[in-house]
């Protein structure tokens, strides 16, 4: 009995072996061309269109650029909070890039990666590439963070160790050094044309990254958000650290002007035919942003492609051809753009028409105001026409409708519509989402090298009038800063600040204002916001988002049909409030519409120090405290300045 | 539904036959009743067998029965005594002598590989026979057993009445926290792994629930929390036996919310809007529309939008809409039926049998079914004097269809649909936002699950009580499950129709895809066992053998999408988008096992049992591991001390054994596998979805078995004659080396820390069974309660920092399951005045801001000044301390029963006696710091706090209400929404589960039919409850999945009528 037992017990043992039959170990795979393409693609997270809204043209919104139906709480110092948990403290993207480049690496240099060589090194390449972009996104958020360029074990004294925070310049100066390897690696004609990361888009993010160290550098020295700067929490905390901070800025300034000419010089920007904006799908400047392929644009560098029947869609022009998409520009925005001939509206001799309709508004201005935004009476579909055979038409903005179609200021969003009646359908999106276009590298350049240089070069000179000519204004852009009167431009533009001071040097916001007119509804405004330190006077003087003149002629435009009695109730008229009152502004107030206590936007935006930074969520602090003490405060990461190590509360400056 | 129609018929057809009332041929019969002793026994029962005809003995034992048909058997029944049956014959006077029953303590029970007599059992063990399965107007087994076994929790969950959806269960509660491993009993129908719901209840011979680990572990490793073993009939000696019995029922879905009216809820909207800082939702024009629209003034329930082209709906349309009662029946149709057959002579029995159950949804558009078919055949041979063989079919189908638009978003949306929004537009088409389009038209789902069972047995019977035993069983479980998406269309102004999104696809978009799994599942049992005695005093019975088990599946998986047309739904009608998939998987086990039982005179019980184990899913140098138990009892009452008359048993019990549990979540779990996908990409490459693939986790080196630890002490009586048994059980069971995830590390790991066995579980409670059968006169009864309890406690767990983690659900050493942490409540503020005198004394920033009049005052009970959560650590919670425990506590189920002449009733209560919860989301907060679109408006929200300032009372729709159970309803701010005392509730029910009445119609009558037997019944399920539990919820929805609480598929009450027929 016991022999059969022990017989049997070995032949049992083979019975139980019994390893995966459908699953591949790690060690077969990233071996050939084929298993990192798929590893890199799918690491590719930038924002593009998608769910139930505008897409990426409301990613401006909560600027002063555009707004939305309700504030949100970074304008509400003591709303916006330390979380407990989670947040943007997390390095799961950056696990994922670190064991992609360090398994990747050594198979490549031993020649164990079968494939196309070019393609190999062009993966490889977006290995690097990608490390940097979620890098980048910690250092816009957060600043000083730890450098890890390897995937780590569950050792907890380890860990501990990596949690430690670098300070900001030397991360992005490991950003821009993955971006030049990036570079080294990458070329601008892998499988999948632009819908791949290129070697010019490692180049325009290195211009990004770079200006904005630079720029951020060069504004908040002096403060805490800056390594060595007066009670940067680093202080003390950061081994081996000593800075030059002029010199570190002007490394920035040359890194963003090297890398942003060498596609400047190289990409053309996509031409303008300078229509009327009331049907604009014949001009390329306007279909760049709404047509399914952008292969035939070489402005971008990088976009998304949709395709419904695959199950990847989404709704942009559900929102934007049909309604407001609860979005819209800002009175501050749109005053903000030039005349066509280059004059500021204000100027004497501009010729602007004023704001009594949204046509007249933009009336003889620049091109991309005009193409833009959208005026009643415009064009809205040429597949389809009216049961009476008259073409679609845009109604009148629906200010006071459902909260997800309206139109928030009056002044609607038009850039990315589609004259398709089926893209207007929803969840049919398939317009492309654009990711990186080259105009940036322009405005990129101009900005670092007027910082650095003090002065517009040649290069510089050439580049505004390439962008002012596209955009259907007087390419002499020293019209523009003559005429320049601060303190008007003041009242519209944040970006006539820095450090809480109006600027003095018109030819330096003529190049902000023209970051603000060309990025119109593209989601760069509060980074750039930051980086100038543009929001500080808010400290002191709220701002009150305004949107077109309601109670003007316009008025009119919201009548009951039958009866001829006006829809709109104001906050003193009792009833059920839609608008704001004519008597503290003719213009529309979309935060003043409830003016109760518990509207808590209604004396409008304010800033708090602190919020040019996130917070890091408090049990970070915990985990990373000395052994067993609970402390938060014993962590080796520390807070960035101005927020308290209590969860749920708010900035303390 | 033809089909349907003829059953109400032929149903309705034999209940008519049955009243009509025939004359009878007259002869009388009597007697006398005498126990062996010679005394006469009063309260005899003497029926007439397979009638209900009968009557009772006198005081001197004596009983006269009249209009006996010749031929005719009678029945001597009493409680203690064993039964006897007798031919009349031509005999006019029959005297019997009763022997004494014995039989209640010399039942047998069905232990692990064999059986054992109730009276010598030392473990825990539960059995009930089928007799609890009877006329349950139910879907199957696992809801008959609700409440019936103590110890054995069947609970509701998933998406709740969906109707395939079965209630989960577990043994003496859960056994892991589920961090890897699972603790699911181990079922064995026949002695092989099955689904016991996927059985058809009249198939059932007994259940029996081995709950320790003395009981259970001769079935080792798959067995460490507990075993369900399923006998089902066999065929008996005798001539052939018909049996038809079937069930129609009526169910109607139970605790449905009410909607507000469409003109309060627009108000009630725009009172969060306005109280959220924000513009209202509803215009005064809408209001005024919605108004006259209520009032029948205007018939169209919306007007075109802005543009014309379409129509508006939610805040611009002005319908009147219960979507609750929209979307689902007020009454759904089923039936069951079943056919047996069984008989046999001295060599061959057989039992064959069928069943057909159609379950009727309660889904009013689109419709969902399921469908049981079962078919089987059992032949027990006796093939010489020292051989025999068992051959055992069973061969089950269930099929379920529904719409494929039904699903879980479907349900979240029912909750958030706007009253305002009509059921038609005003063209007379079903509106875009009320997805019965896209029920009716979207496509549907049809999964047809087939398991077959093929068994075999052995038995070598060498010498008398040396039995060898070898088996081989064998299972084949396939899923077939297609599932189609249509077209579905909305209609524009003008009557174009558009395409919609059915559940997430895209809109005009259609599509198939085929889901096929095959599993097959082989076991072996080759056991023997041997019997003896030294003296007769000292009995033995001795057990060895081996098992094993394989299990393989397979599945393959296509779809294409674009289909030609939408009359031939087929993978070949449809031509772009061609996906497949496919993977194979397997596991196995191994044991070998052995069992010692010695009892001295029926007094002193020992069991001890051995299990050495393997399994597949370790690797080889973890793989195997020997498991040990023993169990002890003491029959006091055989003692020749004991004198106590009352008493005809007393058995003290106790056990102790150690289980492997080797129920990995992963099948592999030593295996780092690559992430891969093809085609999953949803960053677009040339056209089409690229392959994807990621950074593999970690995997622990150091993972192995967790060893399950259980003690046991019991204890059984029988008084009174054995009228009256009692049962109880303690238990502590360690799930010592649980698997769960390694300790917490800093996030910059950038992965999740991989499971080790690193922590410890304990769960404890006790079981109690009592029971109680005796009669009164002609009136039989028969009374059992069984109440159970168990909690579990997690003694060891790796959290250094004390973290309680998002909603304070981490586990930490010390935390018992089921521990709701949360806020205290003062009350709700009445004034703004006394919001700002707590204010002064109370900083309660942290937990929001804006505070007034009707919101909620916290309780600073940590004395700091200041409401917060601290650092949300054990050692600095600020203000949150446990306010409550959400584990169902003190299971209980009342079953009363009982017969008189012809009538029989059954009266079965269920229920938990103690529960708390605390829920969240639309359903409970209405409103209150929800999100717009996912907020709703239901009868019961209305009572939430007005003052003067309310805009629904400055609007004259509503009155003042300072004692508002709600605080101010204020739409995205969740300040006054923290889990807290004052909104925790008390979830614990008792519930009518289910109530019959029988009546067995007259045999002279049924006589002349050729039938042997036929009784008639009714049996409504679900009948009453008794809850404090808010009444938007169900006691039993308590917990379930879907996107919030409450948002799932309704449960249903039943009303029924039956028959049941012996030929």
């Amino acid at each position: 009995m016991s022999t059969a037992a022990v017989f049997s017990l070995s032949s049992c043992d083979e019975y139980l072996d019994r390893a995966p039959l459908s699953e591949v170990t790690p060690d077969a795979f990233l071996n050939s061309e084929a298993d990192l393409s798929a590893f890199t693609i799918n690491a590719y997270s930038f924002p593009t269109h998608g769910g139930f809204s505008v897409g990426i043209f409301g990613n401006d919104n909560h600027t002063d650029n555009q707004a939305t139906a309700n504030a949100a709480s970074r304008w509400i110092p003591g709303e916006y909070r330390v979380v407990q948990s989670g947040g943007v403290w997390d390095f799961g993207s950056i696990r994922n890039m670190n064991y992609y480049l360090e398994t990747v690496l050594p198979k490549w240099k031993s020649n164990d990666i079968s494939g196309n060589s070019t393609n190999i090194e062009h993966y490889i390449g977006e290995g690097y590439f990608l490390r940097a972009y979620e890098y980048f996104n910690k250092l816009q958020a957060l600043g000083d963070f730890p450098i890890l360029k390897r995937t780590l074990t569950d050792n907890r004294e380890a860990l501990v160790e990596a949690s430690k925070r670098r300070p900001r310049n030397e991360v992005a100066r490991f950003i821009l050094s993955d971006l030049d390897s990036a570079i080294l690696l990458m070329n601008n004609s892998p499988v999948g044309g632009t819908n791949r990361l290129t070697q010019n888009a490692a180049f325009l993010l290195k211009s990004r990254v770079a200006l904005y160290e630079g720029t951020w550098l060069t504004y908040h020295k002096g403060t805490a958000h800056v390594p060595g700067g007066p009670g940067w929490p680093g202080a003390g905390r950061v081994d081996n650290f000593s800075i030059d901070i002029d010199q570190e800025i002007d490394f920035f300034l040359t890194e963003a002007m090297h890398a942003a000419e060498q596609v400047a010089d190289q990409i053309p920007l996509t031409p303008n035919t300078l229509d009327n904006g009331y049907d604009s799908s014949e001009n390329p400047y306007f279909s760049m942003y709404a047509s399914k392929s952008l292969s035939g644009y070489p402005e971008v560098l990088l976009w998304r492609a949709y395709d419904p029947s695959l199950g990847l869609n989404h709704n942009v022009n559900h929102y934007i051809n049909r309604n407001g998409g609860n979005t819209g520009y800002t009175r501050g925005f749109v005053d903000n753009f030039l005349m066509a001939n280059g004059l500021p509206i204000y100027a004497r001799g501009s010729g602007y028409s004023g704001d009594d309709d949204i046509a007249d508004v933009k009336e003889g201005r620049d091109s991309r105001l005009q193409l833009f935004m959208k005026a009643p009476g415009e064009l809205r579909l040429n597949d389809v026409s009216n049961p009476d055979g008259s073409p679609v038409e845009e109604g009148t903005p629906d200010i006071t409708g459902l909260l997800e179609t309206r139109y928030v200021t009056g002044y609607a969003v038009k850039k990315g519509l589609s004259y398709l009646f089926d893209e207007s359908e929803g969840n049919v999106g398939s317009t492309a989402s654009i990711v990186f276009r080259a105009a940036e590298a322009y405005l990129n350049y101009i900005e670092a090298s007027y910082l650095k240089e003090g002065s517009l070069n040649g290069k510089a000179s050439a580049y505004w009038r390439a962008i002012r000519e596209r955009a259907g204004v007087n390419p002499d852009f020293m019209v523009s800063v003559t005429a320049t009167d601060m303190a008007i431009e003041a009242k519209n533009d944040f970006g006539a600040y820095s450090a809480g001071l109006v600027l003095s040097d018109p030819i330096l916001y003529n190049i902000r204002r023209e970051r603000r007119s060309e990025f119109i509804a593209e989601g760069m405004r509060m980074n750039d916001l930051k980086r100038w330190r543009a929001l500080d006077q808010l400290k002191e003087t709220p701002y009150v988002v305004e949107g077109f003149k309601l109670w003007g002629p316009m008025q009119e435009w919201y009548k009951d049909e039958e009866t001829g009695a006006s829809l709109l109730v104001t906050p003193e008229d009792g009833g059920t409030p839609n608008v704001s009152s004519p008597t503290e502004s003719l213009y529309l107030r979309p935060y003043r519409i409830v003016l109760s206590s518990t509207n808590l936007a209604r004396d409008g935006y304010k800033w708090a120090y602190a919020h040019y930074l996130e917070p890091i969520a408090i049990q970070h602090f915990l985990i990373t405290a000395q052994d067993g003490s609970g402390d938060a405060a014993s962590s080796v990461i520390y807070q960035n300045p101005g927020w308290s190590l209590q969860a749920n509360s708010g900035a303390v400056e | 539904m033809k089909s349907k129609l003829l059953s109400i018929l032929a149903f309705a057809v034999l209940t008519c036959f049955s009243m009509v009332a025939v004359a009878q041929e007259s002869r009388n019969v009597s007697g006398q009743v005498l126990d062996e002793g010679g005394e006469p026994i009063p309260g005899v029962n003497v029926l007439l067998v397979g009638t209900s005809i009968g009557t009772v003995t006198d005081l001197d034992g004596f009983y006269q029965l009249s209009a006996v048909p010749p031929g005719a058997t009678l029945s001597f029944s009493f409680i203690g005594f064993q039964t006897q049956e007798t031919t009349i014959g031509n005999r006019p006077e029959i005297n019997i002598i009763l022997l004494e029953d014995v039989g209640l303590l010399n039942e047998v029970v069905v232990v692990g590989f064999g059986e054992q007599k109730k009276a010598n059992l030392t473990g825990a063990v539960t059995t009930v026979d089928s007799r609890v399965l009877e006329s349950r107007p139910v879907q199957n087994v696992g809801q008959m057993l609700q409440g019936v076994v103590p110890g054995l929790n069947l609970q509701t969950t998933g998406l709740g009445g969906e109707l395939n959806q079965n209630l989960s269960f577990n043994i003496r509660g859960a056994g892991t926290i589920g961090a890897g491993s699972n603790s699911a009993p181990l079922v064995l129908i026949d002695g092989m792994d099955g689904n016991m719901n996927a059985l058809n209840p009249q198939d059932i011979e007994s259940i029996t629930v081995l709950k320790d680990a003395a009981a259970a572990s001769v079935y080792g490793s798959r067995a460490a929390f507990g075993v369900i073993l399923i006998t089902t009939k066999s065929g008996k000696q005798g001539t052939a036996k018909v049996n038809y019995s079937n069930n129609f029922r009526f169910s109607k879905p139970m605790g449905l919310p009410s909607m507000m009216d469409s003109h309060t809820f627009a108000h009630y909207y725009n009172e969060a809007a306005i109280n959220a800082g924000r513009s209202a939702v509803f215009s005064d024009e809408t209001l005024q529309r919605i108004l006259q629209y209520q009032r029948g003034e205007i018939d169209y329930s919306t007007v075109p939008d802005n543009n014309g082209d379409r129509w508006m709906y939610y805040g611009g349309s002005n319908g009147n809409t219960d979507w609750f009662k929209e979307q689902y029946k007020s009454v759904s149709f089923s039936q069951d039926h079943n056919l047996s057959v069984n008989g046999g002579n001295e060599n061959s029995k057989y039992f064959l049998s069928a069943n057909y159950l159609d379950q009727g949804g309660l889904t009013r558009h689109g419709g969902d079914n399921f469908n049981r078919y079962s078919l089987a055949g059992k032949i027990d041979l006796k093939l010489n004097e020292k051989l025999s063989f068992n051959y055992n079919t069973r061969f089950v189908r269930e099929y379920f269809t529904k719409s494929s638009h039904l699903n879980d978003l479907f349900y979240h949306n029912v909750a958030r649909r706007w009253p305002t929004v009509g059921v038609y537009d005003p063209n007379g088409h079903y509106t875009d936002p009320s997805e019965i389009a896209q029920l009716r038209d979207g496509g549907k789902q049809e999964n047809y699950t087939d398991f077959y069972y093929i068994q075999g047995q052995l038995t070598y019977t060498p010498v008398e009580n040396w039995n060898i035993y070898a088996s081989g069983n064998y299972r084949v479980t396939n899923w077939n499950n297609s599932a189609n998406t249509l077209p579905a269309y909305a209609y524009d102004v003008t009557g174009n129709p558009y395409p919609l999104s059915v559940y997430y696809s895209a809109p005009g978009h259609s599509a198939v895809s085929e889901y096929n799994q095959k599993e097959n599942f082989f076991t072996t049992n080759i056991y023997s066992d041997y019997s003896f005695d030294i003296n007769q005093d000292h009995q033995f019975k001795v057990m060895a053998g081996f098992n094993s088990e394989l299990n393989k599946y397979r599945n393959i998986n296509a779809g294409r999408t674009g289909l030609i047309t939408r009359d031939v739904i087929a993978l070949n009608t449809a031509t772009s988008n061609f996906t497949n998939s496919g993977a194979y998987n397997h596991w196995a086990t191994a044991g070998f096992f052995g069992r010692v039982n010695y009892n001295y005179k029926e007094k002193y019980l020992v069991e001890v049992n051995s299990r050495y184990d393997g399994s597949s899913r370790f690797l080889a140098d973890q793989r195997w591991n020997m498991f040990n138990s023993f169990s002890l009892g003491w029959n006091v009452a055989n003692e020749g001390f004991w004198h106590v008359d009352q008493v005809q048993m007393l058995k003290l019990r106790g056990s102790y054994g150690e289980l492997g549990n080797q129920n990995t979540a992963s099948w592999y779990p030593f295996y780092l596998s690559q992430p891969f996908s093809v085609n999953a990409g949803a960053w677009l490459l040339n056209g089409l979805r690229p392959n994807i693939a990621g950074a593999p986790g970690i995997v622990s080196e150091l993972m192995t078995w967790e060893r399950v630890q259980s003690y046991n002490v019991g204890l059984d009586l029988a008084v009174l004659d054995n009228r009256m048994v009692i049962n109880f059980d303690y238990f502590n069971r360690k799930t010592l080396d649980m698997v769960g995830p390694a300790e917490e590390q800093p996030v910059i790991l950038g992965t999740a820390v991989p499971n080790v066995n690193n922590a410890n579980l304990q769960s404890y409670g006790f079981e109690l069974e009592v029971s109680w059968r005796d009669h009164i006169g002609d009136f039989n009864y028969d009374i059992r309660g069984v109440l159970s309890d168990d909690q579990m406690k997690v003694t060891k767990y790796p959290n250094a920092t004390g973290n309680l983690g998002q909603g304070q659900s981490q586990w930490y050493s010390g935390r018992k399951s089921g521990e709701i942490w949360g806020y205290h409540t003062i009350e709700i503020a009445r004034t703004q005045a006394e919001m700002d005198a707590h204010l002064e004394n109370v900083n309660q920033s942290q937990m929001g801001s804006n505070w007034k009049a009707g919101d909620i005052m916290y309780a600073d009970i940590n004395g700091d000044g200041t409401v917060n959560g601290g650092s949300n650590t054990l050692s600095d919670p600020g203000d949150l301390s446990i306010i409550g425990n959400s584990t169902p506590r003190f299971r209980f189920g009342l079953d009363l029963s009982g017969q008189y002449k012809s009538f029989d009733f059954r009266v079965f209560f269920q229920g938990v006696g103690k529960r708390d919860y605390m829920p969240n989301g639309p359903y409970f907060w209405g409103a209150g710091g929800q999100n717009q679109w996912q907020a709703a408006g239901f009868d019961e929200h209305m009572d939430f706090f007005r003052d003067v300032n309310s805009p629904m009372v400055q609007a004259g729709v509503a009155t003042v209400n300072l004692d508002g159970y709600f605080p101010r309803p204020s739409f995205d701010d969740g300040k006054n929404n923290y889990t807290q005392t004052r909104y925790l509730q008390n979830a614990a029910y008792l519930r009518l589960k289910n109530v019959q009445i029988g009546y067995s119609l007259p045999q002279t009558f049924m006589s002349k039919l050729n039938i042997g037997s036929a009784r008639v019944y009714v049996s409504g399920e679900n009948l009453l409850t008794f809850s404090k539990l808010s009444k938007i919820f169900d006691p039993e929805s308590v917990g379930l999945g879907g996107w919030n609480d409450g948002k799932t598929y309704p449960f249903s009450a039943v009303y029924s009528a039956g028959l049941n027929i012996n030929f």
